[in-house]
């Protein structure tokens, strides 16, 4: 009886011992092994400086990576970048927010002058806080937090805190401020992380230099050097030979005929501004056109499309008829204006072809789309067509439906061609020159590319 | 001094934006953004001259009668039209427009009796007198009508459905149109260009065969994809090699242009006297 | 003659108004509150189309109808467009606030400080308002000589501009993109030098030889735009190289913009049996 009772009360006892561990067991909550997970490793050697070749209001900041970057435990996972800002950067924003709200309600409309006035006292209230912002900023460490301004993904060792020029902007970055940076190591967990030391101050500001361009830079010296040497040279009286092109030639021969058919000659301008390179090698060959119209007496009609480019042309007809020794023969309607629309153009140049039916159509300059409906009603009309464009896409169509096209490069050399004047044949030359510079580069560059000399081929990257 | 000051100014802006081009500074960007926005501002008040020009022309035509001198009526129609769409705007104050169209046909007749009043050699009083008549019932439709009036300010710009009307059933149509024509062209040039008469001829119609044979769908029944393939490497390849060398002669040619410009060697663009 | 043309302009425009009439009476059936007025302008683009795909048959009254039409509106609506888009939005807020005011527009104040008591922005703003009233100073006969300052600048401006960017894009950044390998990469033996030889492929041999390709079209197309020697023995050889590679260019872009010119013309025929006819749904 005792011998079962010990048993029974040792049996007891082992039941009551297991649901013990086990309930405690339970207890234990599952979070434990996190939370006693160690925080990563911070980056390393953590530089800030002011991002270089730009407007400034960007910092640029590098750093060793953290140990634990994306291995083990800790894994870091990413990087957040934080700055010192003062605490009066909340009412900056505040006021720069009200700011823009007025000027959405002044679009709606402001019958009693209140919005208007509202806005001048943000604006100028907005424009004092700005003033401040440098000394603020020089507070550091009293009076301001540090706020996120980015976070870098694993692996990366920079990270450029851009802002806005625009001080009205909500990211409005300062320049000549103090700033100051800290770098996060974060793990999966965003509450497990580690900081690096404090960088800083550091100011933005803008270069006045962009070392990045200095290719093209020592280009623009290269180039003007060649020009201004072989416009010397030709205007010391060197012969420069030039070899013949068949549309610039042509364009006497078509003249000609116009003046024995006894029919205009239409010049097509294109549709380029007067800012356009191509517009103004076509000016120069318009009025070489011009003054041979003029000794012939044909007539000429130069439709327009845009109003700055009708101006010009006029000046340069005029100064053609003056030139000729006919300055009465000019008449201003001669060059006309059309309208500023591509088709309504077109529509209005092709139904001049079909009714006025000149001997020759001349169309140099910019063109798009409308370069065949163009040159195919001119066949149409039974004109000798010289076409010249820069514009790649629409070369094929003059091409195919004129009888002589100056492809590309040859439409900026046709004013030297025509002129025959020394200092444009210089500047040919010079534009020669530069191709064939281009050629040896280029093959040196090739050569240091497939032996791997990256020194040589890095000379030529530009950063925008 | 009259063509000198403008060289010089030439030189001065010219070598003001090469400059500008290399120094990032702030101060250099808001120059270079203003000088931008100076040319656009510019070229708007150069569209009132080409509009001058436009009207010139007509009214030469009309005065003078030339072939098809009818049409220029139709150009000033078009014109004064679209110009008074742009420039008047619907009210809010009742349902319809009022006599918002009799005011049109008023104006436009007015402009039109305006315009003969100065051109025409004989009955000038009579023009004049229509006019004087069409200005006044304009004037009155436009004081006494409260449906619609003139309209010059507002963020939102034109305010009028009429302008767009235009824009989309006479702008849209004859613009898709006159696009459309190129269908045609472009078969009747390629019928008139493709015969190789010379070894560069076959060559130019030999790729463009190629290349249009590409989305032939026969073509790839009996040739598989080797006539896609063969049009790509001609796209990618010898395309690109001459692309690139046509680009880098336009580049060195304008490039050589615009310092031309600048150093003032190229002057044909400024007239004389 | 003339009577022919009457007769003709005659049932054209009794066409136009059955079409106008049955295009309306299509329109009222959909509870449209202006159907008059969207019968007739549908019917207005279909004859304007029409029109225009006349002048393909030879030049016509109908054509020159559409044409002129085309031109006065186009030159108004630009000018009109022109007139809200930069004179009121994009001039007036910045040269005065008074005058944004009138205007109705958001006054762009600048942050550049003030001289003499105005806005420096504002100051800057009246300048081409000036250049642009030299501009216009082109209509008179003794002071025309004015207008070309204004030209001075747009065109000095663009010059330098393009000069720099063409340098960059076309000189440097050409000049880098012909760094290609001729002698292909990373080699790892005959077997994978020689494989995939199909056209579209991206074996090394194919590679190699397309690079090859690109340097002589390149070179030889630069040999062909030189304007200071004449064509003769080596380089007129290389020259005419050139010139075949262009034409193989131009052949190819002219067949590349086929289909897509095709496609305009299907639109438009589109618009006129679905949008005027309704005859396709």
């Amino acid at each position: 009886m005792k011998l079962k009772t010990v048993i029974f009360i040792c049996l007891l006892l082992l039941a009551t011992i297991s649901v013990s561990a086990q309930e405690g067991a339970e207890i234990v909550p599952e979070t434990d092994t996190t939370e006693q997970m160690p925080p990563p490793a911070p980056i390393s050697l953590l530089t800030a400086v002011d991002t270089d070749n730009d407007n400034g209001h960007s910092v640029t900041l590098t750093w060793e990576l953290s140990p634990d970057d994306r291995q083990g435990a800790k894994s870091v996972m990413s990087y957040e970048i934080f700055r010192w800002v003062p605490l009066m950067r909340d009412t900056v924003e505040q006021v720069r927010s009200e700011l823009a709200n007025t000027g959405q309600e002044l679009e709606v409309g402001d019958p009693t002058g209140e919005i208007k006035e509202k806005r001048n006292r943000l604006r100028d209230e907005y424009e004092g806080l700005l003033s401040r912002y440098s000394d603020a900023y020089g507070q550091y460490p009293n009076n301001g937090v540090w706020k996120s301004v980015g976070v870098s993904p694993s692996g990366s060792t920079t990270f450029a805190d851009k802002g806005s020029k625009e001080r009205e902007a909500f990211d409005y970055l300062p320049d000549y401020c103090d700033f100051y940076y800290q770098v996060f190591a974060v793990t999966s967990d965003a509450g497990i992380r580690t900081g690096s030391e404090i960088f800083g101050p550091v100011h933005s500001y803008g270069q006045w230099f962009n070392t990045g361009r200095i290719p093209i830079f020592v280009a623009v010296l290269f180039f003007s050097f060649l020009t201004i040497y072989f416009v010397q040279r030709a205007k010391k009286g060197d012969d420069l030979y030039v070899r013949p092109l068949a549309g610039i030639e042509a364009v006497d021969d078509a003249i000609g005929r116009a003046t024995e058919m006894g029919k205009p000659i239409l010049y097509v301008l294109g549709l380029g501004t007067a800012s356009d390179v191509a517009t103004i090698a076509s000016f120069t060959i318009l009025g070489r056109v011009a003054k041979k119209v003029a000794e012939y007496q044909t007539a000429l009609i130069v439709p327009t499309y845009d109003p700055i480019v009708m101006t010009v042309a006029q000046e340069v007809v005029k100064s053609a008829y003056i030139d000729a020794g006919r300055p009465d023969d000019f008449k201003e309607d001669t060059v006309h204006f059309v309208t500023q629309s591509q088709f309504a153009y077109v529509a209005a140049v092709n139904g001049t072809m079909l009714r006025e039916l000149p001997a020759t159509n001349i169309y140099m300059g910019k063109f798009f789309a409308e370069s065949l409906l163009l040159a195919e009603t001119g066949a149409v009309a039974g004109s000798i067509q010289i076409a010249g464009t820069d514009e790649i896409a629409q070369i094929p169509f003059f091409i195919v439906a004129c009888d002589y096209t100056l492809i590309g490069e040859e439409l900026y050399a046709a004013s030297a061609y025509l002129g025959r004047e020394p200092v444009l044949l210089g500047s040919l030359k010079a534009q020669d020159w530069a191709k064939a510079a281009l050629v040896i580069l280029g093959i040196a560059g090739l050569v240091a590319a497939n032996l791997g000399w990256t020194d040589f081929t890095d000379l030529f990257h530009v950063i925008n | 001094m009259k063509r000198q000051i403008p060289f010089v100014l030439v030189f001065i802006f010219g070598a003001f934006m090469v400059f500008q081009y290399f120094i990032p500074h702030e101060s250099s960007e808001w120059v270079y953004e203003f000088l931008l926005d100076w040319i656009i501002i510019i070229g708007i008040f150069a569209l009132a001259l080409g509009i001058w020009s436009l009207l010139r022309v007509s009214l030469d035509k009309i005065k003078n009668k030339k072939e098809n001198y009818i049409y220029s009526y139709l150009i000033l129609f078009g014109l004064f039209g679209e110009i008074i769409f742009g420039f008047t705007a619907f009210n809010g104050n009742g349902e319809s427009w009022g006599f918002y169209l009799p005011f049109v046909a008023c104006a436009l007749l007015a402009i039109i009796m305006i315009i003969h009043t100065i051109i025409s050699t004989g009955k000038k009083t009579t023009f004049a007198a229509l006019a004087g008549v069409f200005i006044l019932l304009s004037v009155l439709i436009s004081i006494f009508d409260n449906s619609w009036s003139f309209h010059f300010s507002s963020a939102e710009g034109v305010q009028n459905p009429m302008f767009r009307s235009f824009f989309d059933h006479i702008l849209i149509p004859v613009l898709s149109t006159m696009f459309a024509l190129l269908a045609f062209f472009i078969a009747s040039a390629a019928y008139r260009a493709f015969r190789a008469r010379n070894l560069l001829a076959t060559l130019l119609l030999v790729a463009a065969l190629i290349v249009m044979m590409r989305f032939n769908p026969w073509v790839a029944v009996i040739y598989g994809d080797y006539g896609a393939k063969l049009s790509n490497w001609l796209m990618n390849v010898p395309n690109l090699a001459a692309q690139r060398a046509i680009v880098i002669g336009i580049g060195l040619g304008i490039v050589a242009t615009a310092l031309k410009i600048i150093l003032g060697i190229e002057r044909g663009y400024m007239g004389k006297g | 003659m003339k009577k022919t043309a009457i007769i003709v302009t005659a049932v054209v425009m009794g066409l136009f108004i059955l079409s106008w009439v049955l295009k309306a009476n299509a329109v009222s059936a959909t509870a449209e509150s202006n159907y008059i007025l969207r019968g007739f302008l549908v019917t207005i683009a279909a004859f304007l189309t029409l029109s225009v795909l006349s002048f393909l048959y030879k030049d016509n009254p109908f054509y020159k109808f559409a044409e002129h039409l085309f031109v006065g509106v186009s030159a108004a609506f630009w000018m009109c467009l022109g007139f809200w888009s930069t004179i009121v939005g994009n001039l007036i807020p910045r040269v005065s606030e008074g005058l944004s005011n009138t205007f109705k527009v958001p006054y762009i104040g600048g942050d550049w400080g003030n001289v003499l008591g105005l806005d420096i922005m504002n100051v800057v703003f009246v300048f081409p308002i000036i250049f642009g009233i030299m501009l216009i100073m082109r209509l008179s006969s003794n002071y025309g000589w004015i207008s070309r300052w204004p030209l001075a600048l747009i065109v000095g401006t663009t010059a330098g501009l393009n000069f720099v960017r063409y340098l960059q894009s076309d000189f440097i950044q050409q000049v880098s993109s012909t760094f290609v390998p001729l002698l292909g990469n990373n080699w790892t033996g005959f077997g994978d030098f020689f494989s995939n030889l199909s056209l579209d492929a991206s074996g090394q041999l194919v590679l190699m030889l397309a690079n090859w390709v690109i340097f002589i079209g390149v070179f030889c197309g630069l040999i062909y735009f030189f304007f200071s020697k004449e064509h003769t023995g080596a380089f007129g050889k290389a020259s005419r190289v050139g010139i075949w590679i262009l034409m193989i260019t131009f052949g190819a872009s002219f067949g590349y913009t086929v289909m897509g010119r095709i496609s305009l013309l299907v639109g438009r025929i589109t618009f006129l049996f679905k949008d005027w006819l309704e005859i396709i749904s």
